[in-house]
């Protein structure tokens, strides 16, 4: 339990950026060092949890968490990627919270509001390009994005009617291939 | 707003969104449009979630402190928490269902309506409603998405380089 735990808070502390660096340190740890898990429970694991609602890393942290030790497994998992780094993006928040009425840090968010909203784009790009199917089948999954853009631009109507109106119309129309892949728009 | 209603916005925001930024479209339309956070709030808490450790998805912890002190901090860590566990007893009682054509449908269109959903709020980002962009930050916000969805340059120094091209180039 001790080596879950000094695992999951090594991957909270030192995956910068999140996404793929979070996951390669977790495969890192699970299969290549420490031989908890094989290659390929670490690959179905993670192809389960891209179904899973919120942040997909968490899911992976509490499937894996449970494989290695139970329910016990799940909560240190979890508590052990997530607190640490919590703490660390609460003391970054706060530090910035200090100068971020000076000039020079409005400067800086004129400059870092395009590129978050940047970064925000090509992440929804990726997540796209995963998820659609292939061939003439395209046209349909890239028109669902297309709407979706158009709605939340364009009109008052709210986000998780969108969802969840694109979620019923893909439970019908939208199967037969596989959503995920190995890595994808991961978070 | 009180930190109940706040609790309950992030987790329904995040039990409703797929991945770890699917929550910004859904945050943005609950928490800035109803003018409880702003534009700013959400881009520095973005900012912060890429140079930071751990998982991305950890930005609204940032934006929980912005809005609410270490009280809110520790309401969106539990509420981004939370949702992803669903996968344990869903595996446990029912796997074949999450590996049938229907789920593996209903997956593929929520996660291409919230593509669409980030495209249209990266996009507002880069271009507020009713503000007019410079061209030096129309070119960052090219540069980020072309960066990104490449995935060469990490994040961090993305958000490094937009940062310091801001302290060059606004006035």
């Amino acid at each position: 339990m001790r080596e879950l735990a000094r695992i999951f808070i090594a991957v909270g502390t030192q995956s910068v950026g999140g996404g793929t660096s979070t996951l390669f340190l977790l495969r890192r740890f699970l299969v290549e060092r420490g031989a908890h898990l094989s290659e390929r429970e670490f690959t179905e694991a993670w192809a389960l949890c891209q179904l899973s609602p919120g942040i997909h890393l968490v899911a992976l942290a509490g499937l894996l968490g449970q494989r290695v030790a139970g329910w016990r497994g799940v909560i240190v998992a979890v508590s052990g990627m997530m607190v640490p780094a919590a703490v660390i993006t609460v003391a970054m928040t706060a530090a910035y919270g200090l100068i971020a009425d000076q000039p020079l840090a409005r400067a800086a968010l004129q400059g870092m509001a395009p590129a978050t909203g940047g970064m925000t784009l090509g992440l929804a790009i990726v997540l796209a390009r995963d998820a659609r199917r292939h061939g003439l089948r395209t046209v349909v999954d890239v028109s669902v994005v297309i709407v979706a853009f158009a709605v939340l631009l364009l009109t008052t109507v709210s986000s998780i009617a969108v969802i969840g109106a694109a979620a019923l119309i893909g439970a019908v129309f939208l199967g037969r291939e596989r959503p995920t892949t190995p890595e994808g728009a991961v978070g | 707003m009180d930190p109940l209603t706040l609790f309950a916005v992030l987790l329904k925001d995040s039990a409703l969104a797929l991945g770890g930024l699917g929550s910004l479209p859904l945050l943005r339309q609950d928490l800035v449009a109803t003018g409880f956070a702003t534009d700013s709030q959400l881009v520095q808490a973005l900012a912060i979630g890429r140079l930071s450790t751990g998982p991305n998805g950890l930005w609204i912890v940032s934006l929980g402190y912005q809005m609410a002190g270490l009280l809110g901090a520790a309401m969106a860590l539990i509420a981004s928490s939370i949702p992803p566990l669903v996968i344990l007893p869903a595996t446990a009682v029912a796997r074949r269902w999450l590996l049938s054509v229907p789920f593996a449908g209903l997956v593929r269109g929520a996660a291409l309506a919230t593509a669409g959903l980030l495209c249209a709020t990266g996009f507002s980002l880069i271009v507020p409603a009713g503000d007019v962009p410079s061209w030096w930050q129309v070119v960052i916000g090219i540069a980020a998405a072309v960066f990104t969805y490449q995935g060469r340059l990490h994040p961090a120094v993305v958000v490094i380089g937009g940062a310091l091209l801001g302290l060059l180039l606004a006035r």
